[in-house]
């Protein structure tokens, strides 16, 4: 059955609408086996509705829901082959850790030694042997989580689904709990739909990622790729830190060039391709691929975007140092570059600058995008 | 004083709870011993009493006569609190599960009919029950239904009817109030993981609506235990309950002393009950974790 070649998850133009509103509109995407697939959207985005029609919690109302091959149709939950790890875990307050675990087993009517057996070996997995007998209630959050996450996983589902099960977890226990729910998913080799609006943590765990917004989906690729080469304006706003400089397009095709308020002239990596010469567009660039020079040791020539401007801002982050630019247009630019290079290369705030960056890592949007 | 205050944290605890504490003691709490001190006391043959201590009260309750009806009453009293859940449970759930605005309407209609004086409204059952002039005999007779009018006044039928429709609010609303706490997404998460819907119910839904089962079952049982009004009207003067018995020595027989004595059992009753009830039933509904 696990045949690499039929994804796991397939979802085949599918659209939910609830009322007037379109929560889900014509997604289609193929999930791997064993893959760590991440739904990464604002709320309200529709990457919620998508992972509830997966599990069966809702029905589409056009397209078609594929769980290794098998169309899904109006199968509820329970004769699916998936099991969910909820926000904030929905553990039965009523019962102990252990016969948490043990429901679903129960429910399929696994003898009982058995099922003891298989609540042992979850609890290790997940490290909480000796909270058998404990109430949710008596459980930190990261407990909880863990014991929400051995209850799906005991059942041994095709595919685990997870909606944003780290969501209310402090920051640092976040971060351990990325790293371990990663290690957990690369042990049982489980495929893991996972839904979160937060981009960093989709970028850590995820072999991909699925951008959504207003029900669609606008890109789907592995971190690094959606990181790095955006296709629209809200991919590249919305995961990580970026610099957007309002443009209007000189030239499209091979070389793609862009003139900015101040009138200075850009070369570009990437544009979008509906873009035509004459648009009004906005230049997108990484504060990390940006370089401050002062105006006598600026490069001359190359592949290089030269822009002028003011340091208004320094602010010390420890690993890097933070300078925020003005340019002339009414735009400004972050710009961070590592500290410990000497004390020369530390620009004051006022000072004249020539911000520097590679053309190829402009990437050019329409603005309505 | 402010000073004090802020310093005996208790002493303002005491302060805001002297009002409320007053009127209990006034009102409440020496009552309850002027019925407790009467229960040992003699009545005197002009309706008064004579302060000489005896325990006759405590052995007449114990009369054969008595006693039946004092069984009698326990059992309507669970009948009552019985047939409120069978009907309650089943509304409540049903409310709960409305949207929220459908809710507080759906609340309030049930609340609506207690505006009007209980008396009036159990006056009405019996224009509905009465054997021979109440209208449901009256046109199911009429209908050529029935040759003789059913059996619907003046019997235990009657009184649990009428108690019942009196205190059947007492249930729903706590067992609603419980039911609506229940985060929807366990019930996902029960059926995610293969429970079928009388699963869900039966493993997740009535253990987390046990608190409110049980506190309806008390606030239904009590008052029925001590009813009076109810049996006195639909029990139609052929069925009593202990209620009735109580309300007699006091405003008939004039022998306050014995119905001292029965209103301190009847308490005593409702006490062992009340602790027996949350030994067991309530000890399970604190595992909902409330």
């Amino acid at each position: 059955m696990s045949d690499a070649s039929v994804p796991a998850v397939e979802l085949r133009d599918v659209v939910k609408r609830f009322d007037d509103v379109v929560a889900v509109d014509h997604v289609s995407l193929q999930i791997a086996p064993g893959e760590f697939f991440a739904l990464l959207g604002p709320s309200g985005s529709g990457k919620t509705t998508t992972l509830r029609m997966i599990g069966g919690f809702e029905l589409p109302t056009e397209g078609e829901v594929l769980i290794e091959g098998e169309p899904q149709g109006y199968k509820p939950p329970y004769q699916r082959p998936v099991n969910t790890v909820f926000q904030n875990y929905a553990l039965f307050p009523h019962m102990t850790v252990a016969q948490n675990i043990a429901f679903g087993l129960e429910m399929r009517g696994v003898p009982k030694d058995e099922i003891r057996r298989r609540v042992g070996e979850m609890l290790n997995l997940v490290r909480l042997s000796g909270y058998e007998k404990r109430r949710p209630h008596q459980l930190s959050g990261g407990e909880q989580q863990r014991v929400a996450l051995a209850r799906a996983l005991i059942n041994q589902p095709k595919v685990l689904l997870l909606d944003e099960p780290l969501g209310a977890l402090d920051l640092k226990l976040r971060k351990a709990m990325q790293l371990e729910l990663k290690a957990i998913q690369e042990q049982v080799g489980i495929t893991f739909v996972y839904v979160t609006h937060d981009q960093e943590e989709a970028i850590t765990m995820a072999d991909r990622i699925a951008v959504m917004n207003h029900g669609r989906v606008l890109q789907v690729g592995p971190p690094p790729e959606v990181y790095e080469q955006p296709r629209t304006l809200f991919v590249a706003d919305f995961i990580g830190e970026t610099n957007f400089i309002p443009v209007e397009v000189l030239r499209v095709g091979s070389t793609v060039e862009v003139l900015t308020a101040g009138g200075a002239r850009l070369q570009a990596g990437w544009a979008e391709p509906s873009l035509n010469a004459g648009a009004p567009a906005v230049a997108a660039v990484r504060p990390e691929r940006m370089w401050l020079h002062r105006p006598n040791t600026a490069p001359e020539g190359g592949p290089w975007n030269r822009v002028e401007g003011i340091v208004r801002h320094v602010i010390y982050h420890g690993l890097d140092i933070r300078y925020e630019i003005h340019l002339a247009g009414e735009c400004s630019l972050h710009v961070r570059l590592p500290v410990g290079r000497g004390d020369a290369d530390v620009f004051q705030r006022g000072e004249h600058v020539i911000v520097v960056w590679p053309s190829e890592a402009t990437r050019v949007f329409r603005r309505d995008s | 004083m402010n000073d004090a205050l802020r310093r005996y944290p208790a002493l303002r605890a005491w302060l805001l709870l002297a009002p409320s504490f007053l009127w209990l003691l006034l009102f409440f709490i020496i009552p309850l011993g002027i019925i407790v001190v009467y229960s040992f006391l003699q009545r005197d043959v002009y309706g008064g009493v004579v302060w000489k201590w005896s325990l006759d009260n405590y052995r007449r309750v114990f009369d054969p006569l008595y006693f039946k009806t004092f069984l009698y009453s326990l059992w309507i009293a669970f009948l009552t609190a019985f047939f409120s859940l069978l009907f309650g449970y089943p509304l409540a759930y049903f409310i709960a599960t409305r949207p929220e605005k459908t809710r507080n309407a759906l609340v309030l209609a049930l609340m609506i009919p207690f505006w009007t004086n209980f008396l009036v409204r159990t006056y009405a059952w019996l224009t509905l029950l009465r054997t021979n002039t109440g209208l449901i005999n009256v046109w199911l007779m009429q209908w050529g239904l029935l040759d003789k009018p059913l059996p619907l006044f003046g019997n235990t039928f009657a009184i649990t009817l009428g108690l019942v429709y009196g205190w059947m609010p007492d249930m729903i609303l706590p067992i609603y109030a419980a039911l609506e706490q229940i985060d929807h997404r366990l019930l996902e998460a029960a059926e995610d993981l293969y429970a079928s819907g009388w699963q869900v119910f039966r493993r997740v839904i009535w253990p987390l609506s046990l608190p409110g089962v049980v506190a309806g079952t008390m606030l239904v049982f009590i008052p029925s235990l001590g009813a009076f009004v109810t049996p006195a009207i639909l029990g139609g003067g052929k069925r009593l309950m202990i209620g009735n018995v109580i309300t007699n020595q006091f405003l008939g027989a004039h022998d306050w002393p014995f119905g001292s004595a029965l209103s301190v059992l009847m308490m005593a009753v409702m006490l062992l009950a009340t602790l027996v009830y949350f030994r067991t039933g309530g000890d399970r509904a604190g595992q909902g974790g409330l």
